[in-house]
């Protein structure tokens, strides 16, 4: 993953202006102010009242952490919509013709404009940080830096992911109404990990913090370089978007996206990397699981059941049915893991070697390899030929969605991607029909 | 100064210029002229370093815009259709922006941004937000601001159509100081009158262009005959530059209607 060069002085150009004509709006920074100095105080008069009142300490100190994420998620959403103005607000009123048109490079016109959105968005959510801190923890006899430096961290990276998903959208919307319903897209997916992160704070691991604040890093450094890669003059300037007709021109672009691809010898050939990552979750799947059973950093009560659950799946009912179970199973995981892959980057297919890989080493490491390997044989000669070429394709899906490049085709290639795999199918599924058969009649 | 060969420009199953080879030299001035949608302003971006080219190359002072497009870009001063200014920021303020992009040093800036503020009779709104201007002072403002850098080309896409003829005049005076100064200019107009104007100064050509392609490329006698258009004796005028373009593109369309029917 290579990042540009540019010329700072440059980009910081471009940044101040955009920052001065964000705070040129007077209403508007009123409102952000209000925002960012009364939801923290509010906040803070909500929970000082509860220690008050005797709500138990555990509960204020819990509760505490929890506001602290509320009163820095509300600023960190101003991105969004500071970052669709600058992008395609601009677009729209041609300025941002104009600047393409100067010897600035996009690297540069970038740089600066997430550079001013994430001041801007950043400078409110440390400063209602800071505000609720001081209102919330002193004299409260507890302060978990720890915790809140992990939430800062993650701040961070969200507005990140923020403003260069409204850099993807803006390469693709020509209005400010398309990129106000085309945002559902950041919102929605933003709206998980918040969940998340919250149901993280509620839990007080601070290790699993830290591990999120580590996702939101990467997540943000793939989306920036996304945004990066696709923000181009030809793609301001040249790119068809919204035009007449959709439906028939995504019916053509569907059929072009399947439309000569390659046989399935050839196309494990060209797609060797993601197949030989596939391949590796495997062994990396076993070792990861014998490690996490000798050490027990994951408990035999979490393992169990879904050993239990994938031993019981094929049912006690005659050896047809019993295949038709597994094979169902089976079949299940492939046609929903190209469907993940694309939100994941790939992960999924990693992941559907991996986790097989993690429950033969936790296996062996309760009985021995003999044991473990020997269950999955001789139906595991059909079925981890299949899984891998079926994880490295969901791999290549996923490495497709984060690609970009300044000419455009993402959407080819994307397309591209999953026709192979659907095409694979073909193969695929009967493998697993054998492999189904095999394991009841054999294993 | 310009040399443009071969030039062609894809969007994707559209072809929106094709072929178009044309040489603009120091000081001399080359005015598009064409129906919407003739490629004038594909043709112009593609000149100005901003799209890349699909087939054809582009060179502006020895520089291949396909190898350095940040070269060309900085001796181009590009003025789209569209004034595209800043609505929240002064006159002042825009183009100082502007000026330092374009690398120019501050006192340099001052001085250039006052003079051109005060010959386009802009001082006493210099430090007004460019939202409150009328279309015409936006258009005097996207051109300064083309020309701030003083380039060694410049590409105007009708660079005085919201301009007062009083307004008009001096922008075309000023256009004409900096090609005597040795600048090459490309204009795109709709005003056969500015046209034949900017054409008739003995370094100037047309180009007359019709869905992407040009159809003549030369000095007002050479389209002239090739036009096809009488110059009977009984005529005492001379078909203007409206009669030969109309010829011209009338005859294209004409050719084009027997050849798809």
């Amino acid at each position: 993953m290579s990042w540009p060069s540019l010329d700072r002085r440059k980009a910081a150009l471009v940044a101040k202006r955009d920052l001065r004509d964000a705070v040129s709006e007077l209403r508007l920074i009123i409102a952000m102010v209000a925002l960012t100095v009364a939801i923290p105080i509010g906040s803070a008069i909500g929970i000082r009242g509860l220690a008050y009142f005797g709500g138990g300490t555990a509960v204020v100190n819990r509760l505490s952490l929890v506001g602290a994420f509320f009163v820095v998620f509300i600023p960190a959403s101003f991105s969004l919509v500071l970052a669709l103005e600058s992008f395609v607000g601009e677009r729209e009123r041609t300025t941002l013709e104009v600047l393409v048109s100067t010897p600035l490079r996009e690297s540069e016109i970038y740089a600066g404009k997430v550079a001013a959105v994430l001041a801007i968005a950043l400078t409110l959510c440390y400063g209602g940080l800071l505000v609720y801190c001081l209102a919330v923890f002193t004299g409260l006899g507890y302060f978990p830096l720890d915790v809140l430096i992990a939430l800062a961290v993650s701040t961070i990276c969200q507005v990140a992911a923020m403003v260069a998903g409204a850099v993807i959208i803006s390469l693709n919307a020509r209005t400010m109404r398309a990129a106000n319903v085309m945002a559902s897209f950041i919102i929605l997916p933003m709206s998980v990990v918040l969940q998340v992160e919250a149901a993280l704070i509620l839990l007080g691991r601070t290790e699993f913090l830290w591990a999120f604040a580590g996702f939101m890093i990467v997540l943000a450094a793939v989306l920036l370089r996304m945004g990066l890669a696709g923000f181009s003059r030809e793609a301001l300037l040249a790119r068809e978007v919204g035009l007449s007709h959709p439906l028939k021109r995504a019916w053509g672009a569907i059929r072009s996206g399947f439309a000569h691809r390659p046989g399935l010898l050839r196309l494990v050939w060209l797609r060797r990397i993601p197949l030989t990552i596939a391949a590796a979750g495997l062994p990396i799947g076993a070792v990861a699981g014998y490690l996490a059973a000798v050490t027990n950093a994951v408990p035999s009560s979490a393992v169990k059941p879904t050993l239990s659950a994938l031993l019981n799946a094929a049912g006690s009912g005659s050896s047809s049915d019993q295949a038709i179970a597994i094979f169902g199973h089976n079949a299940l995981a492939f046609l929903i893991v190209p469907l993940i892959a694309v939100l994941t980057a790939g992960l999924s297919g990693f992941l559907l070697t991996f986790f097989p890989g993690f429950l033969i080493g936790y296996v062996a490491a309760g009985s021995s390899w003999a044991i473990a390997l020997g269950g999955v044989v001789p139906n595991g000669l059909v079925e981890i030929p299949a899984t891998i070429i079926a994880g490295g394709l969901a791999i290549q899906i996923g490495a497709s969605a984060i690609h970009m490049e300044a000419a455009g085709g993402w959407t080819a290639r994307v397309l591209g991607a999953a026709a192979d795999y659907v095409r694979a199918l073909r193969w695929l599924i009967p493998a697993l029909a054998v492999a189904a058969i095999l394991e009841v009649k054999l294993g | 100064m310009l040399e443009v060969y071969g030039l062609g420009k894809r969007y994707g199953d559209v072809l929106a210029l094709r072929d178009l080879t044309v040489r603009v030299g120091e000081g001399a001035c080359l005015v598009l002229l064409g129906r919407n949608g003739a490629g004038k302003t594909t043709a112009l971006r593609c000149m100005a370093g901003v799209l890349a080219p699909s087939n054809g190359t582009v060179r502006v002072d020895g520089i291949d815009a396909a190898t350095d497009p940040t070269g060309v870009r900085a001796r181009v001063g590009l003025m789209p259709e569209l004034p595209g200014l800043y609505e929240r920021m002064s006159a002042r303020a825009y183009l100082d922006y502007f000026g330092a992009i374009y690398e120019l040093e501050p006192a340099l800036r001052k001085k250039r941004i006052d003079g051109l503020l005060e010959l386009f009779e802009l001082v006493d709104a210099g430090d007004r937000w460019l939202g409150t201007f009328s279309k015409g002072m936006r258009q005097k403002v996207a051109l300064i601001r083309a020309t701030l850098h003083r380039p060694r080309l410049v590409l105007a896409d009708e660079p005085t159509s919201a301009l007062d003829p009083d307004s008009a005049r001096r922008a075309w005076a000023y256009l004409k100081g900096l090609q005597d100064e040795g600048s090459a200019l490309v204009i795109c107009t709709h005003s056969m009158e500015e046209a034949e104007s900017l054409a008739g100064q003995g370094t100037g050509q047309i180009g007359i262009m019709s869905t992407g392609r040009a159809l003549a490329v030369g000095d007002v006698a050479e389209l002239r005959r090739k036009s096809g258009l009488p110059t009977r004796k009984e005529v005492r005028d001379l078909p203007t530059l409206q009669d030969i373009y109309l010829a011209i593109v009338g005859n294209h369309h004409e050719l084009a209607e027997s050849r798809s029917a």
